[in-house]
Order: C-alpha cells, then structure tokens, then sequence
C-alpha cells in the first residue's frame, strides 16, 4: 500500500514538473500576472486575429451574397480552409515574435538586477532557473495558441480542413516557438541589453531558416542550370524540412491547400514526415538550453562569488602591473578615450553596438557581405541581376533591415540608461532637456546609419553598373530619412514612457504594424463591408507605407519597363516630379509627426524617473 | 544654503512628504535620520531637482529648485542611493562624460578629473570599466562624480551604506575634508553613530514629517537629557549616593547594580565636583565615566518607529 501510494506520489511529482522548473516558474508566472502589458498583448492578439479572421471571412462572403444557398454551402469548406490558414499563419508568426522578445531579458534581468548569485544560495539548480524562465513564458504563449483555438473548432465545422492539419500545424508552432525562445534565453545570458537579444535572434532565424535555405537552392538550381530533376528537388526539400519549421509549415499547408501536393513529388512523401521536423528542433533547443545551464551556472557562481557585472563569459581582459610600493595592481587593458563635443553623442557612440565582443561583430558582417557578394555572383551568372523583381527583393530586405534596427535601437536610448540607474545622474547635471533629448536623437541617427550602408552601398553599386538610375538615390533616400526620423522619434517618445527596454521596443514595433499594417488591414476590411471604400486602402498605403515606397522606386527605377513611371497602388502613372513631390509631402508629415513625437518625450524626460 | 518652506511630496493618496520646514547653513554637514520611508529620499530628490513637490518650496543657495532647476543643478551634486552605471565606459572616461555633461570646457577636464580622482583616491582605478568596481569603489567613484563640477552643496543618499568598516571610516574622512573645504553637505545615513561623529546639525524625519531639527546640544535638551556620569566606588556605595543627592547641581543619583548613575540638572562640566564631594567623604572612586546621549538613543525616543 505504501510502496503504491510513493509510486503515486513519484509519478504526481514527475507530471507535475516541479523537479525541473522549480519555485522559479511560480515567480515567474506570479510577476508576469501583476504586469498590465501581458494583458493588453493578450487583447492585442486577439483583436489582430479577430480582424484577420473577419477580413477573410468578408472576403469570401461578400461574393457569395447574390449566389444559390446550395453553391454557398458548397463554398463553406473553402472559406474555412481560409480562415483557418489565416489563424495557424498568424499564430505561427505572432508567437514567435513575442517568444523572442518575452525572453530576450530572462536571464540577463537575473544577472542585473544580481539576483542569479543570491538563486546560486539556495538549492535552485541553474536547470530548474533555464527551465523555470522557459516554461513560465512558454506556457503564455501556449495561451496564445490557444486563444485561437475555439476559432478553429468553430470554423471547421464548415468542413474542408482535416485535424491533421490543425494538430501538425499546431505541433510544429509550438516547436518552432521553443526553439527561438530556447535561442533568445541563450543570447540574454550574454546580452545585458534586450535589443541585442532580439536583433541577434532575428538576424539568425532569418540566416538559418530563410537565407540559406534560399541561398543553397538558389545554388542547386543554378548547378544543375535552372531544371533540376524533380526527384533530387523532393530530396532537397526533404532535408530542408527535416530542420526548418518554416519549410514543413509550408509544406503542411500546401498539402492542405491542394490535396494532390501541390507539386511536391511522391519521392519527398516517401520520406516526409512532420513529427521528425519536431523532434529535430527540440534536440536543437535542448541543445541550446543545455549549453544556457552550463553558462548560467558559471555567471551565477562567479556573482554569489562577489563578481560584479558580468553578462560575458569571459572575463575582461587584465594585464597586472607592478605598483610602487611593488604589490602587484590588475589593470585592465585599453585606452581611455576622450570626450568630444556633445557628451550625450560621445557617450551613445562610445559603447560598442553589439557589446564587447568585437570580433563577432566583425566576422558577423563579413559573412553578411559575403552572403551578399555570393547572391550577386549567382544573379550575375544567371542573367537576373537587371531584374526588377530581384531589386525590388534586395531593396525590401534592405528596407526591413533598416526599420527593424532603427525600431530598436531608438526605443533603447533612453530606456537602457533607466535599467542601468543613470538615467537619474544624467537629469541631474546641467544638460538641459533639449540637448539630452538631441543628444539622444542624434546619437541614435548616428547608431542607426551604419545599417542603411547595406542598402545605399547595393543601390550605389547598380546604379555604377548601370542596371538601376541616379534618382533612386534620392528617392530612397528619402524614404530613408522619414523612415529613420518617424522611427527615432517615436522609439525616444515610447522610452520616456516606459522604464523597460522590452516594453519600449515591443510598443515601437506595435505602433509600426498598427500603421503599416493593421489600418490598412482594417481599411481592407471596412471596404469589404461597405464596398464604398474599397480604394481607401490602397490610398492610405500609398501615403503612408514605406514598403509600398520602395517597391514603386524600385520598380519605376530599374531598366527593364515602365522607365521613371511611378505607378503606386491606386496613384498611377506618376512622372517623376509628381512622384518626387508626393514622396516629399509624405516624407515631410512623417518626420513632423516624427518630430511631435520627440517634443512630447522632451515634455515627459523628467517624469517616471525612478 | 539649503531651505524649504512646507514642502509637500504625494505619491497618489501617499503622503511622502508633509509641510517640511528645512533650513541648512553654508559649511555645515547636516545627518538627515528617519526610518525606511520616513522622505529622506523623496527631500534629497526634490532638491537634485529630480522630483518636483506637491506643494512648498525649496532653495538652493538661494535658488528654488522648481523655477532655476538648471541653475540649482550647478551648484548640486547629488549622489543617490544606487550607483548608475554606464556599461563599457572606463572610470576616466565615466567622470570626464560628467564633466562634459557639466559644461566643464575641455582643456580643465583633465585636471579636474585627476584631481577628484586623486582626492577619493581611485588614480589606480582609471581605466577599470566602471561596472567591474566592487562596491566599495563604486561608493568612491559616485563620490568623486558629484565633486566634478565643484558643487557648494552636496546631497548624499546613505553614501556609506553596504560598504565595510574601513571604507566608511574613508568616506566619512573624506567628508571631513570636504567640509573644511567649504561645502555644505546634506547627509542620510542609517548608521547613526557615523553621522553624531561629524555633522553639525541632524533633522529626524518620520512619515514624512520633521519630528526634530538642531544641534546634538538641542536633542539633548529637547528630550530632558542632561548629561549624566557613571561611576564605580569602594564599599558601600549607598553612603555615596546619599552625598550626592544632596547637592543641588544633581537632579538624581542612583544606585544600578554596582555602579552609580548621576544626572545633572545642567550641561556644565560637574566631573570635578562628583570626585572633591566623595573624596572628602572618604569614599574612594574606582571609575568616573561621563555618558552622553547617542543618536541612536534619540533617534528611538524621537520617532516611534511607524514605517510607511
């Protein structure tokens, strides 16, 4: 009997998975629940996916309103696979986002704020810390995944969506979502800063899981000169879905989508299998979290030793000097540089971008160039490189880069110095609020060039051989200024509201997609309900959207057709004084509001301070 | 130098401050005392011009704190009760960033740094990165950034708290030496035996109001402690006690345990007249030890100990 009752009480203990998360995950869940920003992403997601879901459902019932019930019925089933696309799709994408960026400062707020040294005090092993974060933060996205659930039993009712899909699709989010967490609460034991976290998570996720499996099939098709056999393809294909979840997730949906496989050859079913792409990317993130114990446990030990700082690994370099008196001094090695002109600028351009680990940084951009250099070299060869399509592709990739980086690094001005309790010591010298605010701003712009190097050195480079005109130059130019000003002013705006980088950085991006994505989705829709205003979409990403900017540029400035014709989305055939006017109108509105949003930071700088 | 009239700090329906009265001459080092959340914090900050009041005044050298902030912030240094750090700067460069900051022209830096690190003696530590400090080095440093810009006033947030015996012996010399040269320093310590030994004048604040502001003298007057004297004798000291008690300058003699406690009716020094009254009695004196009021004494009899 008692022999039984310890089997039960083992097993209760097993399931109930204290042994491996600890007291960390009821502390982590217990904080999380006091913070207001969980619940307003909650209601956040759920309105974006309610409006998807709306818009989709619009969309294929407005043509259906004059038709016979029984072709309606019969058309159920595809609207339903729609909308369920449209569910799993966003969930994929959404809680990969926020997984990201929910542990991006897991480890590193330990670290902080020195509590990991006083954990490393008590019997929490450095397993249960990883998986205490890990899972408190898995289980509200699993929340989120879950929200969408009744949507989806709802709707598959209407027929045409098998559960295999919804089980698969939802296996492979959940796994997808453990990996790049898993890969964000490694990068935050290293990185004090979130930003860096998130920056290095994205630009690895899309090297890994999009550039090169784009470079390497673009390799292959070049090889074998553009026709494959379709078998070795299926191979290929298959190996890309063994370890990347954005394959399979493609793959799954097509095979929903087109019962015959769209295309995909039996030799890639023979093999295929969901499951293993699962299994795979949760050896990588055990992996991964494997690798995050072994080096919390080394930063925590070296805290509960008495070691202040320290989110790096290693420690910083020392050379020992002998003193006067002849004890031997540990003096760390550098120069010290001098502050010139503005301290505020001075200091911004002072601390490395990407922390201290210079050779990383380095070898990281050398890769990128060589990636770059590599994709022109295979354009070339294959006779696409004057193509607008493929400009139109650099140019966006470029474009997001630049967003994405200046979304970032300006909602981290002011936040970072709040975290790291200097923010105070700087409002209290005589720097009035101007010139820290413009010290900030300019310190940011200065932070936030280098990135844009990328785009203006491809541009530079086409327009020298010809395939692309001069006047992209301006034109993308300023795109890139109103982009860049819109964005800074708004990142200072956010970090003067905020106390925490990720709160800053999260409300930045948010405010991006609500006007680059979610009012013109939501135009989108009210033009699919009223059918009045089915333009006002198209308008409104016209004047405002910086995509839709550099496509039209793109497209009007690469030789091949429609030279200098600007046809925008409901403005069409612009010459280029038009096209330059209008482009100026919008550029001088964003950076205005830019701007406004920079003096209403001025007028918060002093409030929220502690 | 420092004056508030009826300062009043709320935090939604929290008073944090309430009607404080402060008033703080050129050159003195005055120990601001009160229990966890008493306002120490929130006046200090109020003066840095970080916090603005609800209601009330301050000044600074003259200057309110709401209406000439920049100015007030020139003639303030201001160390708070955490060390902000700035991740990747070395100590020179951390100072001379403050410096810049200050408005301090460029060809005075070098010197100005050198000597403020020279005087909180961290030359050795200059090109340490400011987070690989210890503790103690970090106090020094957030020391020596408030002195950069030579401030008159200096408002110190618990400068010594976590560090050990040694360093705070260091920073209270330090303080000393600031002192004699001409600062005024505003000063909040919990180890208040620190604070008896070199300020001038002490404020206990306790749920945001000033309970007392003075001189040590003035506490003691102001609790009805005057200064009392404890002594060992030879024999029966029951005989001694009676001697005692009949001279008017005593207001008490007793007898605790094996010694006698004596309290005088005033301040002046009554050492001689205790030790010619039992010797002419013939009682011999093993000990003769004056005892005065500590602050921490007064700080518990003035404040009841109610934490916000």
């Amino acid at each position: 009997m008692s022999a039984g009752v310890t089997i039960m009480n083992f097993g209760i203990k097993l399931l109930s998975l204290s042994w491996l998360t600890g007291p960390i995950f009821d502390k982590e869940l217990r904080v999380s629940s006091r913070r207001p920003r969980n619940y307003w992403l909650r209601f956040a997601f759920l309105t974006l996916l309610t409006v998807f879901v709306v818009m989709v459902w619009m969309a294929w019932v407005q043509p259906l309103r004059n038709t016979r019930g029984s072709y309606q019925i019969l058309r159920m089933a595809e609207a339903g696979k729609s909308i369920i696309l449209t569910i799993v799709i966003f969930q994929f994408c959404a809680t990969q986002l926020l997984a990201v960026i929910m542990l991006s400062t897991s480890i590193s707020d330990e670290i902080v704020h020195r509590t990991l040294g006083v954990l490393m005090t008590t019997p929490i092993s450095s397993l249960q810390i990883v998986m205490g974060k890990l899972f408190s933060k898995l289980l509200q996205l699993i929340l989120f995944l879950a929200l969408g659930v009744p949507l989806l039993a709802l709707v598959r009712v209407f027929g045409g969506v098998p559960w295999d899909y919804i089980i698969s699709s939802f296996c492979i989010t959940l796994t997808a979502v453990i990996f790049v967490g898993s890969l964000s609460l490694f990068f935050s034991v290293y990185n004090r800063r979130a930003y860096v976290v998130i920056l290095k998570v994205f630009f690895i996720v899309g090297g890994l899981f999009l550039l090169l499996p784009s470079l390497l099939t673009y390799l292959i098709l070049a090889w074998f000169r553009f026709n494959p056999s379709p078998v070795f393809m299926d191979y290929v294909l298959y190996i890309y879905s063994l370890a990347n979840p954005y394959v399979t997730f493609f793959v799954e949906t097509t095979i929903m989508m087109t019962p015959g496989g769209g295309g995909i050859g039996p030799a890639f079913f023979a093999y295929y299998s969901w499951p293993m792409n699962c299994g795979i990317m949760l050896v990588f993130s055990a992996l991964l979290l494997g690798w995050s114990v072994v080096r919390v446990r080394k930063v925590a030990l070296r805290q509960a030793c008495g070691e202040v700082g320290g989110t790096s690994a290693r420690p910083v370099k020392a050379r020992k000097t002998q003193a006067d008196g002849g004890a031997e001094l540990i003096e760390h090695a550098g120069t010290i540089r001098r502050v010139r002109g503005c301290p505020i600028i001075w200091k911004e351009l002072r601390c490395p971008l990407l922390g201290r680990r210079r050779i990383g940084t380095v070898i990281s951009i050398v890769l990128a160039l060589a990636a770059l250099l590599f994709t022109y070299w295979f354009c070339a060869r294959t006779g696409i490189l004057d193509n607008e399509e493929i400009q139109i592709a650099y140019v966006s990739i470029f474009m997001l880069m630049g967003m994405l980086w200046c979304a970032v690094l300006s909602a981290t001005g002011i936040t970072s110095e709040k975290e790291s309790r200097s923010w105070p010591l700087l409002l209290a010298t005589t720097l009035s609020d101007r010139r820290i605010l413009w010290g900030k701003a300019l310190g940011n712009l200065r932070r936030c060039l280098p990135i844009w190097l990328f785009l203006f050195g491809h541009v530079l480079l086409f327009i020298c051989l010809g395939y692309i005109h001069p006047l992209a130059l301006l034109h993308l130019g300023m795109l890139a200024g109103w982009v860049t000003v819109f964005l800074i002013g708004t990142g200072l705006y956010f970090g003067s509201l905020f106390k925490r980088t990720t709160t800053a950085v999260m409300a930045n991006f948010a405010l991006a997609a609500l006007i680059w994505g979610i009012i013109p989705l939501l135009l989108g829709l009210l033009g699919e309900i009223t059918r009045y205003y089915r333009d006002l979409a198209g308008a409104y990403l016209d004047c405002t959207n910086p995509a839709v900017h550099a496509i039209v540029i793109m497209d009007a400035t690469t030789r091949t057709r429609g030279y200098l014709r600007f046809d925008w989305i409901e403005i069409s055939d612009c010459n280029l004084w038009q096209a330059t006017v209008f482009m100026g109108y919008v550029a001088l509105g964003y950076m205005g509001a830019g701007i406004l949003f920079a003096y209403l930071a001025r007028r918060r700088l002093r409030r929220n301070v502690f | 130098m420092i004056q508030t009239k009826g300062l009043t700090k709320y935090y939604g329906d929290l008073a944090a401050l309430v009607d404080l009265d402060l008033d703080i001459n050129a050159g003195d080092i005055f120990g601001f005392i009160g229990p966890n959340g008493a306002g120490k914090t929130t006046t200090m900050r109020i003066l840095a011009t970080l916090l603005e009041p609800t209601r009330g005044r301050a000044f600074i050298d003259g200057l309110d704190v709401t209406k000439k902030g920049k100015q007030v912030r020139g003639r303030v240094g201001y160390m708070p009760d955490f060390m902000g750090v700035y991740d990747d700067l070395k100590v020179f460069e951390y100072l001379e960033f403050f410096a810049a900051a200050f408005n301090i022209p460029r060809r005075q830096r070098k010197s100005i740094v050198d000597g403020v690190l020279e005087l909180t003696d961290l030359q050795s530590k200059q090109t340490f990165t400011v987070d690989s400090l210890s503790r103690g080095m970090q106090q020094r440093l957030s020391l020596a950034r408030v002195l950069i810009h030579d401030p008159k006033v200096l408002v110190l947030d618990e400068p010594a708290s976590g560090l050990d015996p040694r360093a705070r012996i260091e920073i209270r010399q330090l303080l000393q030496e600031l002192q004699r040269m001409g600062k005024t320093i505003m000063i909040s310590s919990h180890i208040l035996s620190e604070l008896e030994e070199m300020c001038d004048h002490v404020g206990i604040i306790e749920q945001g109001k000033l309970v007392f502001t003075g001189t040590m003298e003035e506490i003691r007057r102001r609790l009805g402690v005057s200064t009392m004297v404890r002594l060992q004798v030879v024999g029966d000291p029951r005989r001694a006690v009676e001697l005692l008690n009949a001279l008017p300058q005593i207001r008490q003699a007793r007898r605790v345990d094996d010694h006698i406690t004596v309290t005088f009716e005033d301040d002046s020094d009554n050492d001689g007249l205790i030790a010619r009254t039992l010797v002419q009695g013939n009682i011999d004196i093993i000990s003769l030890q004056p005892e005065q009021i500590k602050l921490d004494q007064a700080f518990l009899q003035l404040t009841k100990g109610i934490v916000q």
